[in-house]
């Protein structure tokens, strides 16, 4: 981690009950720019719900949002995706219908006025959809190929440039790669790896130690609705996170049977 | 892709060719077209296709049938401007609302095709847009009739079973019925539809609210035959005052069992088969009536049925 | 995993390059425009010299399909938006009977009535639309509801107020109207004498109007099916509000999730709706002078076909203004073609599900090249 950098969100104690559940109870994370911090779980842990109230959908029962070193309460998304966290969900906020440079300015349409009347501007768009995706590694055969006909992995790709150009400094990614083959899941990673460099912090939720292990800077695990602790790259080996994830032993009884595969 | 068109236009030339083939093969004599207003679903009009058919084969001409699926005037007036661009000697046609036919029979008629009115409408308004005559039966002059007829019956209230609202010579038989009788229409007129299920009920529900109605009217088939099977399960049949305008197979029963009193035929036969005799003729030689036919009303009641049995819903 | 980063973009081998032709064929349209070649071609192969084709019969058949046009831009644009509307019939039915009744019973201007009939059909638009948001109900329910309530209103209003279901003299009021003229008037009516006179088109033979061309102008039904072809056509491929009636469409949770006011869109587009049905409605009361209780029987399912025909999803997100429009000139084509070419009209039902199912069968195979569906 770049020590001299302040954390760019920060999560203190963040409990959260629906009704008499106890969904969180009390999660300390910080987020730095530029890293990629894999937030690690079993289902029903409490991933889901974290994120959440990270990007806005709820709003905490107890503790605090440092947000740049600021204090911040979000009401909704909106809040959120106006203060520079996008959120990339597990079902994606794509439209297979429609061509990838028309949902890729969705809601944010590029203009152009010719006399009193504004178009959406095609060639701003079609040009720098292109851009975006060469960048990312995507060769579309045009921009007004339809999202349709993308692979899984090339559409999270999609989403994830989208969010990064309109000026993502939080990228939250909810288990994008849970559905996704070997290759496209590379190909993901590998977008992952691009977006951090550009000193963007990503947050990636996942279920899947090796794909944590391949790009993860920073890795945290919840079990519960609370946090078990947050390990630096090289200080844990996969063995360990699978144990954590667990939640302690029964997995080790049950590695030994499997012989190691999990 | 390609081969998939070629499939497609390949099996509609299939579909197509018999059926042009089956209707172009008179073509040899005039040819006619009779426009109805009436939507697909009132078989009313089967007797006027059968006319039709039957005047066409006698005289060797082509007369085609066409009306609105929906029975909307509007789409009526397009089939009469497209009947007239296609070039026929004659076009018989109803005036169901004479505002909105006015213009294409003008036009029509102008453009040089001969036009004869039948069945809906007045000999006054026939004259106005410019047709040769009128055949048919003056829609509130037969209801006033009936009205009368009632009357010297004893009757003081009754129910209209209207299945064409929207129509306004339907509305003109339950008017003149009513001031036949020397009565207020008032809300004696009810809306049926034109589903047999609902019209049934909508009279059993009207006469349980209402039992001192002395009579029920029915405009034709389509409202007469529910409200037979509503008479019958209600236990008012043969029992209560029962008049219908137009005839059918089961009207026809109706008066012979005595459970409707009587029905004014219009006789719709005639209303088909003359305009295309006397057009036919009057292509032919020239010569044309001098005043206009009124195929009805004839009251048909008990006595003399079996012609009436033997042709209903055919040529009756 | 290294070979991946690698900013040289991967294609996928299993993706078959398209050729530029292709490309430039496969669009929405192009079920529509197969369909329009073939429908033409039928006709004048078997009805040419039917009458079909001389200034009558176009002009028989471009209105008949105008009219379909008028409504299958707004049906199409609220299609492609996610929602049907079953009300446009009784809508045309409505705004026609409103337009009589506030004209001839109420006396008012006529450009007066027609305004307060525009503002209360699109209200009840904006109602209809408002409902379904609101209640989350399919817009199929709700507007099978208003199909019901508008027809029956249409039905009860002039038997109380003048004791009959058609009210006729508009045409009287409305001479001389300047926004009457808008919607029944015609134009280019010296070209039209001028063909006459040329002797290119056919004149009366008799009567008061005689020496006159049978066709006497191009009636304004028509030229509000192109300005709101037009208009709808680069609203939806070229604004920003287009995209967002693809997005709405396609999916409304991932469109709000990008920040697309779906609401809003859906509640404009079945305002839009019920504005084509009332311009519909105008033009027709214009012409013919009357309103009746009957008009526009039917009308939203013709108006869904002609969509349907133009290669629009019924499930919303993928369809085309100028698709609708050929679906429209189709329906209109093949229905008034049809007697013209001496087929049995009671058969007409049977041409019209022959066309449908093949559109439908070639427009999904194109779909699934365009979009990569499954």
């Amino acid at each position: 981690m770049n020590p001299e950098k302040a954390p760019i969100i920060q999560m203190k104690d963040i409990q959260k009950h629906f009704g008499s559940v106890i969904a969180l109870a009390g999660v300390s994370v910080d987020v730095f720019p530029g890293e990629c911090h894999c937030l690690l779980g079993d289902n029903g842990a409490g991933k889901s719900t974290f994120i959440k109230t990270m990007s806005g959908v709820h709003q905490p029962t107890h503790g605090e949002i440092l947000f740049e070193g600021k204090p911040m309460h979000f009401n909704d998304p909106r809040d959120a995706i106006t203060a520079g966290i996008a959120t990339v969900h597990q079902h994606l906020a794509m439209i297979p219908l429609m061509s990838v440079s028309r949902n890729f300015f969705m809601g944010n349409e590029p203009e152009r006025k010719v006399g009193p009347i504004k178009f959406f501007d095609h060639e701003y768009a079609n040009r720098v959809t292109m851009e975006e995706m060469r960048k990312m590694g995507i060769n579309l055969r045009g921009p007004d190929q339809a999202v349709g006909t993308l692979s899984g992995g090339e559409r999270q790709t999609v989403a994830i440039a989208r969010a990064v150009h309109f000026g993502a400094k939080v990228l939250i990614l909810d288990e994008p790669t849970s559905a996704l083959g070997v290759r496209q899941t590379a190909n993901v990673l590998a977008t992952i790896d691009k977006v951090r460099k550009q000193g963007i912090a990503v947050v990636f939720i996942t279920h899947n130690v090796r794909h944590a292990l391949a790009v993860g800077d920073r890795f945290t695990v919840l079990n519960r609705g609370q946090t078990l602790g947050t390990a630096q790259r090289g200080q844990i080996t996969p063995e360990e996170l699978q144990d954590l994830m667990a939640g302690g032993q029964e997995l080790v009884a049950l590695e030994g049977s499997l012989g190691g595969t999990v | 892709m390609t081969s998939l068109f070629k499939k497609l236009t390949l099996a509609t030339a299939i579909v197509a060719a018999p059926l042009l083939a089956a209707t172009t093969v008179s073509a040899e004599g005039e040819k006619y077209i009779l426009v109805s207003h009436a939507p697909d679903s009132d078989s009313w009009w089967n007797t006027i296709k059968n006319g039709i058919a039957l005047a066409g084969d006698q005289m060797g001409v082509e007369v085609e049938y066409r009306n609105p699926p929906t029975g909307d005037l509007a789409d009526m007036a397009r089939i009469i401007e497209q009947a007239a661009a296609s070039g026929p000697h004659g076009i018989i046609t109803t005036l169901a609302d004479p505002e909105i036919l006015e213009g294409p029979i003008k036009a029509a008629v102008d453009s040089g095709v001969d036009v004869i009115i039948m069945n809906t409408g007045t000999p006054e308004k026939a004259r106005e847009v410019g047709a040769l005559m009128y055949v048919g039966q003056p829609e509130y002059d037969a209801g006033y009739a009936a009205g009368l007829r009632a009357k010297g019956d004893g009757i003081g209230s009754f129910l209209c079973v209207n299945h064409y609202i929207v129509q306004p010579s339907s509305q003109e038989r339950c008017q003149g019925f009513a001031d036949g009788l020397g009565i207020e229409l008032g809300s004696q007129m009810i809306d049926a539809g034109q589903d047999p299920g609902e019209i049934k009920n909508r009279v059993l529900a009207y006469l349980s609210a209402n039992p001192e109605t002395d009579a029920v009217l029915t405009l034709g088939p389509t409202s007469a035959d529910p409200t037979l099977l509503a008479l019958e399960e209600n236990g008012l049949a043969g029992d209560i005052y029962f008049g219908t305008f137009d005839l059918g197979g089961e009207i026809v029963k109706g008066i012979k069992s005595g459970v409707i009193q009587w029905g004014i035929d219009q006789q719709p036969f005639l209303q088909a088969y003359l305009p295309v005799v006397v057009m036919t003729n009057y292509h032919r030689y020239g010569v044309l009536p001098g005043n206009n036919i009124n195929s009805g009303p004839g009251f048909v009641t008990a006595d003399g049925l079996t012609k009436i049995e033997e042709f209903a819903g055919e040529y009756r | 995993m290294q070979d991946a980063t690698k900013p040289t973009a991967q294609t996928d081998e299993r993706i078959k390059e398209i050729s530029a032709f292709r490309k430039a064929l496969i669009r929405p349209e192009l079920g529509g425009m197969v369909g329009t070649i073939a429908v033409f071609t039928f006709f004048l192969l078997f009805a040419f010299d039917s009458g079909m084709f001389n200034s009558q019969g176009i002009m028989n058949w471009s209105i008949v399909s105008a009219q379909f046009m008028i409504i299958a831009v707004g049906a199409c644009l609220l299609m492609i938006a996610g929602e049907f509307d079953l009300s446009v019939g009784s809508m045309i039915g409505f705004a026609g009977m409103m337009v009589a009744i506030f004209s001839v019973t109420f006396g008012w201007p006529t450009w007066i009535a027609i305004l307060v009939t525009f503002a209360l059909c699109i209200a009840i638009g904006a109602l209809n639309g408002w409902i379904v948001i609101r209640t989350g109900l399919p817009s199929f329910i709700v507007t099978l509801a208003f199909l019901f309530i508008l027809r029956g209103f249409t039905i009860f209003l002039p038997q109380v107020i003048e004791r009959k279901t058609i009210i006729g003299g508009i045409k009287d009021v409305a001479e001389g109207d300047w926004l009457a003229a808008i919607f029944g008037g015609k134009i280019l009516q010296g070209a039209f004498v001028w063909l006459g006179d040329a002797g290119l088109i056919a004149t009366f033979e008799r009567g008061t109007r005689k020496g006159q061309p049978v066709v006497d102008g191009v009636p304004m039904l028509i030229v509000w099916a192109l300005v709101l072809i037009v208009i709808g056509h680069v609203l939806l491929t070229k604004t920003k509000f287009g995209n967002w009636i693809f997005a709405s469409g396609g999916d409304a949770e991932a469109a709000r999730n990008s920040g697309v006011p779906v609401n809003k869109v859906k509640i404009l587009m079945f305002m839009f709706t019920a504005f084509c049905a009332t311009v519909f409605a105008m033009c027709q009361v214009m012409e013919f002078g009357s309103a009746g209780a009957d008009r526009g029987l039917l009308k939203e399912f013709e108006a869904i076909i002609a969509v349907v025909i133009g290669g629009a999803l019924l499930t919303g997100g993928y369809g085309s203004v100028l698709g609708a429009a050929l679906g429209a000139l189709i329906f209109g084509v093949v229905q008034q073609g049809l007697f013209f070419a001496g087929v049995e009209s009671s058969l007409f039902r049977v041409f019209l599900g022959v066309i449908l199912l093949g559109a439908v069968i070639l427009n999904t195979y194109i779909r699934r090249i365009i979009t990569g569906e499954r």
